[in-house]
């Protein structure tokens, strides 16, 4: 298969470990651009999420963002930005966090929501107060889901971090977008690897983080109700 | 008529639900499972239709063995009814009763035809046959389940505690249903259920299951009551069961008391005549009006008409030819005159009986029932 | 505004939104089908479709080019594998959301296993499905888009020409059209299920 070859030849080649364009600059990149999106979205996101789920106020701004959101393009978004406020750090960040909030507010939204409410009944039953209930009883419930929602933004975060190479970003995607401008087709090639290497090993990293923080029952209630 | 014979249920890890039940089932009759949870029953049940399919044994419906017959085929000749329902949420209730037939290839014209009849028969309201399942209540959408049980007219129907789901109210209708639904089609019908009031109201035999899945007691209900088999079936059956038995033995038997009785037109001296403590006064039609206390009488003129007379309520009356013994005790119970008024159907008093009268009466049905008992075999066997 | 171009890109992008859903729906049933039956078939297939829809879809677009150029079907064949991803679980949710009671009658009365399905499970499941199909259908119109840095034609071209000419105005118009795109057909969904389901509660 020419693809194969074409990315392990460009792959072998010294010329990708060193040098200011080398691999693993590129691959720290991209794990910076999407790691700190990643967090700003949470940081927004979780608590918007947890809130509207525990309170219930507000939750049918959430099911329309959960609707409406997969809608938004993410080239269009990137475009964008750059041509209204040129290539700064918030050019990519603003759309990186923009798609990476919505599965993590509508998961946290849902995970909170969710939570059986004999076991909040019993929460208050016993005296608790409604921040009590929170930390003790529903957040660690509604972790299976939030974990999930923090996952699939992940997954966002990778996939428009490589997008966002065209609108000229570092990270993995710059192989391809210059490949493709150039018709290197070996850097194409090894680019595209490089990057669902990365998307599995963001992957695998969510799934052991999803071993050591979700306690073992809830884990396989989780795995059998999906 | 279906017939258990050795039937064993094994399953892969070792429990026995069902070991080596033999049983039969008479054509024409209700035959109650009833038993603790896990004792074996809705698993046999569902051996009949082969929901579950047996480890061991035959199973014979009027001669033929379920397991050789096509499972699908099978089924479509026995209607089953289960405690939720099953209702299909996306078919009219029309449309649910007419499933079978359907699949039976039937018109449409004529399966909805025979859906009407149906409902007609389980007392709905013809107007639901448009709606679906979820506008109705939960008491008639047990009843469209009854109906498209019926709706091939299969001769078994098998029903797993049916009626468990509802309040009970809703459950006493129900069962009333199902004794006058049977009464008038006389289906070979096998029922489950944990409730031994229920099947005691409603079966023609009754089957006491032993956790493990082996019969305690295969009898009539009435036999059920009068002899239990064991300790086991004895604590199964409950509290009471001398006087739950006396619903089985009809007021008929009861010699009542027709003379301690006078009209509203005679007078204070009539009714003194007759010395008993009691005298019941009739209307000018017969109907029991009150009762005169002897004490009361010997106070007042004697002239005086009965109907000027102050007078103890009659209270709960009973008909001889067709409430039980135990209504008839029940009624002279609730008296404060120790006395309960046998009436006619249309309202005209019989007679009296008292304390003393029942006492026989009972003696008399109980020794019956026991001579009847102790002629033909007990366990399977129709009374 | 170059109209008869909005329209034609319009066009294409429905098309490369559109099509990857349906198929992905035609292989999701049988799939689907044969998951919810068989336990142990939808024990790998499930961190199959969640790793295979973690991968970003300009590396699929891209591995493709190899075998089928610069092409629709570089596009549609990974949109149809990501639709694939959230259709099958969907079919095995909604199958499994059939009650109990419900498919237990269906099976005493005489239905066989085909039967069954087709009669009772599968109209029972239409709202489920058609949710996953939603999603399927909006993701696919909006990665569409995507396509066009690999130079397969969509609404994309409008960001990637307005980017290139410093022009606002027409990524506005290419965003628009793409939202609006993906708002008919998701409110066409949300019609055709309600037409498909005449006994859900209003």
């Amino acid at each position: 298969m020419s693809f194969l070859s074409f990315a392990w030849n460009w792959l072998k080649s010294p010329a990708q470990w060193h040098g200011s364009g080398d691999i693993p600059i590129r691959l720290l990149q991209h794990l910076g651009y999407s790691g700190l999106s990643l967090l700003v979205a949470a940081l927004i996101a979780l608590p918007a999420g947890i809130w509207i789920g525990h309170t219930g106020r507000g939750g049918v701004v959430v099911v329309n963002i959960a609707n409406a959101w997969r809608a938004i393009p993410t080239l269009g978004l990137l475009v964008l930005m750059v041509v209204l406020i040129g290539f700064s750090v918030l050019a990519w960040l603003v759309p990186l966090v923009v798609l990476a909030i919505p599965p993590i507010l509508v998961n946290a939204y849902e995970g909170v929501a969710g939570v059986d409410p004999d076991l909040r009944d019993s929460a208050r039953g016993m005296g608790m107060t409604g921040w009590q209930s929170l930390r003790k009883v529903e957040l660690p419930v509604a972790l299976p889901l939030i974990m999930l929602g923090l996952r699939t933004g992940a997954i966002f975060v990778v996939a428009t971090a490589t997008i966002a190479a065209e609108i000229g970003l570092g990270g993995l995607g710059r192989y391809i977008i210059d490949g493709l401008s150039q018709s290197n087709y070996a850097e194409v090639a090894g680019g595209a690897v490089l990057v669902v290497l990365l998307a599995l090993l963001v992957q695998v990293i969510f799934v052991v983080l999803r071993f050591l923080v979700v306690p073992a029952p809830l884990r396989t209630a989780a795995r059998n109700d999906g | 008529m279906i017939t258990f014979d050795h039937v064993t249920k094994r399953y892969p890890d070792g429990t026995v639900a069902v070991d080596a039940l033999s049983l039969e089932i008479p054509a024409g009759k209700t035959m109650v499972l009833v038993g603790p949870s896990g004792c074996g029953k809705t698993t046999s049940l569902r051996m009949i239709n082969r929901l579950i399919e047996p480890t061991d044994g035959t199973i014979l419906i009027d001669g033929q063995d379920v397991l050789a017959a096509n499972p699908a085929q099978l089924r479509r000749g026995i209607g089953y009814v289960i405690q939720q329902t099953g209702l299909f949420p996306h078919r009219t209730i029309e449309d649910n009763i007419a499933t079978v037939p359907l699949l039976n290839h039937w018109s449409k014209a004529k399966a909805r035809a025979r859906s009407r009849e149906l409902m007609e028969l389980v007392g709905l309201d013809l107007q639901m046959a448009k709606r679906y399942p979820h506008q109705l209540s939960g008491g008639q959408q047990q009843r469209v389940g009854v109906a498209r049980a019926l709706a091939a007219d299969p001769p078994v129907l098998l029903m797993d505690e049916p009626f468990s789901a509802v309040d009970p109210i809703v459950r006493a209708s129900l069962q009333d249903e199902l004794l006058r639904l049977q009464a008038e089609l006389r289906k070979t019908i096998v029922m489950v259920t944990h409730d031994v009031e229920e099947a005691i109201k409603v079966g023609d035999i009754v089957a006491v299951f032993r956790p493990g899945g082996h019969l305690a007691q295969v009898d009539t209900p009435e036999r059920l009551l009068g002899a239990p088999a064991d300790d086991y079936v004895t604590d199964f059956v409950g509290f009471d069961r001398g006087i739950r038995r006396l619903s089985f033995f009809s007021a008929d038997g009861l010699d009542l008391d027709a003379e301690a009785m006078a009209g509203e037109s005679a007078t204070v001296a009539d009714a003194r005549a007759l010395s008993v403590p009691w005298v019941l006064v009739l209307d000018s039609e017969r109907k029991p009006r009150g009762w005169a206390a002897s004490a009361d009488l010997a106070s007042l003129p004697a002239g005086s008409k009965l109907a000027d007379v102050p007078l103890a309520p009659i209270g709960h009356t009973f008909r001889p030819g067709y409430d039980s013994l135990r209504s008839a005790l029940d009624a002279t119970v609730l008296s404060r005159t120790e006395r309960a008024v046998g009436v006619a159907a249309d309202g005209t008093v019989l007679g009296v009986t008292t304390y003393e009268r029942l006492r026989s009466a009972i003696r008399a049905a109980e020794e019956a029932a026991d001579l009847q008992a102790a002629g033909p075999a007990r366990a399977g066997a129709a009374p | 505004m170059n109209w008869p171009l909005l329209w034609q890109y319009t066009g294409a992008n429905a098309l490369l939104g559109v099509l990857p859903a349906v198929l992905g729906l035609a292989i999701a049933l049988p799939l689907g089908v044969a998951c919810a039956r068989w336990r142990w078939f939808y024990v790998p297939i499930l961190p199959l479709t969640t790793i295979l829809y973690s991968i970003p879809s300009l590396a699929l677009f891209v591995v493709l080019i190899d075998y089928t150029g610069l092409s629709n079907t570089t596009v549609i064949i990974p949109l149809t594998l990501f639709s694939l991803c959230v259709l099958v679980p969907n079919v095995v949710d909604g199958l499994r959301s059939v009650p109990q009671p419900v498919r237990q009658a269906a099976t005493a009365m005489g239905f066989g296993p085909m039967r069954r399905l087709i009669r009772v499970e599968l109209p029972l499941a239409i709202p489920v499905i058609i949710a996953g199909l939603r999603i399927a259908v909006v993701s696919s119109i909006s990665l569409a888009s995507v396509g066009q840095l690999i130079g397969v034609s969509s609404l994309g071209y409008f960001f990637l020409d307005g980017f290139q000419r410093d022009f606002p105005e027409e990524i506005y118009v290419g965003g628009a059209a793409i939202i609006a795109l993906a708002l008919v057909c998701d409110l066409l969904l949300v019609q055709t299920r309600r037409l498909a389901t005449p006994w859900s509660r209003r």
